[in-house]
């Protein structure tokens, strides 16, 4: 249940850096390091798409998933904790590469990447400690 | 017992969900409907005009600075005020390096076409540099985030630079440099350039907000490899 909430908070983060670059939201507010920077690099482009429309199907298909879990018809299912562990694991290794990319080769910290992958460690534990439970 | 644990649990739940649905779609729709009243929208169908570099500087200066910048871009904003007036001061002034501006407008930020548009009109009545610096220095005052008029806010900078107020408002209005200004992001995007600020200096490319030092390092480099190091010496460390 608390995935599905946290991967919802997720989806708006995404959604709000994918708004900024449609170019309808003007300037992105970052109180802390350089959002306007990494999110107008070369990076933020993967595969001909921003990085965040990538962000905002990846969060919709974790919250469907972890929403799916809390059903009565998959509560029981450990193929979700599996799904979940699966879907965050990569959530996770590709957080670990973009924070690389800022602070190696863009130079520039952007604050909404950063509560992202937070939320992406969190969710990852939560289903970790999901799926060994339904182990037991 | 049970059941009714579960299902106070996921009524919570749904609350839950609900409540961050209801913020978060608060939250978006507010951000988006506040810049969308600054953003201007520019035709996609605009013709291509003519990329113009502005000059600053000896154009047989023996390095040639070249930069693509955004107006509204906030490192830019923070490159010409922090890092441009060393450069001008200690390589441009000397006739180490020239400077060679282009703009390169990005879609993220829609109301950097009018302050593009204030700088071509400015520069019609040789005044390019003056408008570039006032549009920086300025910027938090007219960017998509603080207006839905900025080309209020350049015809009052028109007049503060000394500009035949006429003359500009004419020139701005009509918008007919708004192909040369689509004209210079596609010649920043023939020439690899994707972020700003970006810079070619003696044929290559460094990106980002590049401290004063850097750049001097980097005319320096150059004017070794043109054998013209010992004109170095007229520039200050």
């Amino acid at each position: 249940m608390i995935i599905a909430a946290v991967a919802l908070v997720g989806l708006f983060v995404a959604m709000y850096l994918l708004l900024f670059k449609l170019g309808v939201i003007g300037t992105l507010s970052c109180k802390i390091g350089s959002c306007d920077k990494v999110n107008s690099s070369p990076w933020a482009v993967f595969l001909g798409q921003p990085v965040a429309f990538w962000g905002v199907g990846y969060y919709v298909v974790l919250f469907a998933t972890a929403l799916a879990g809390t059903t009565e018809r998959f509560v029981a299912d450990r193929r979700v904790a599996v799904a979940l562990v699966t879907l965050t694991g990569w959530g996770v290794l590709y957080s670990a590469w973009l924070t690389y990319l800022e602070l190696a080769v863009i130079h520039a910290v952007c604050m909404w990447c950063v509560v992202s992958a937070v939320l992406v460690v969190l969710m990852f534990a939560l289903s970790v400690a999901d799926l060994r439970a339904s182990a037991k | 017992m049970a059941n009714a644990s579960t299902r106070a649990s996921k009524k919570q739940f749904t609350l839950l969900l609900v409540a961050i649905g209801v913020l978060g779609a608060g939250a978006l729709g507010w951000v988006a409907t506040r810049s969308k009243g600054g953003g201007e929208v520019v035709d996609p169908n605009l013709p291509l005009g003519t990329a113009q570099g502005f000059l600053m500087g000896s154009p047989d200066a023996p390095v040639k600075i070249v930069e693509f910048a955004d107006f509204e871009c906030p490192a830019c904003a923070q490159f010409a005020m922090l890092t441009e007036p060393d450069i001008r001061e200690r390589l441009v002034k000397p006739g180490l390096a020239s400077i060679e501006f282009f703009v390169f407008p990005l879609p993220m930020h829609p109301n950097t076409w009018s302050a593009s548009n204030a700088a071509y009109c400015a520069n019609e009545q040789g005044k390019f540099w003056e408008m570039h610096d006032r549009v920086f220095y300025t910027q938090d005052l007219w960017n998509t985030q603080s207006t839905s008029n900025p080309g209020k806010k350049m015809k009052t900078y028109a007049a503060d630079i000394g500009l035949d107020a006429g003359k500009f408002a004419e020139c701005f209005d009509s918008q007919r440099h708004y192909p040369n200004i689509k004209a210079s992001g596609a010649e920043a995007e023939k020439r690899g350039i994707n972020e700003t600020p970006s810079f070619i200096i003696g044929g290559k490319k460094y990106s980002g907000s590049l401290p004063y030092d850097e750049i001097k390092k980097l005319v320096d480099a150059e004017l070794v490899r043109l054998g013209k190091a010992d004109t170095t010496k007229k520039s200050a460390k």
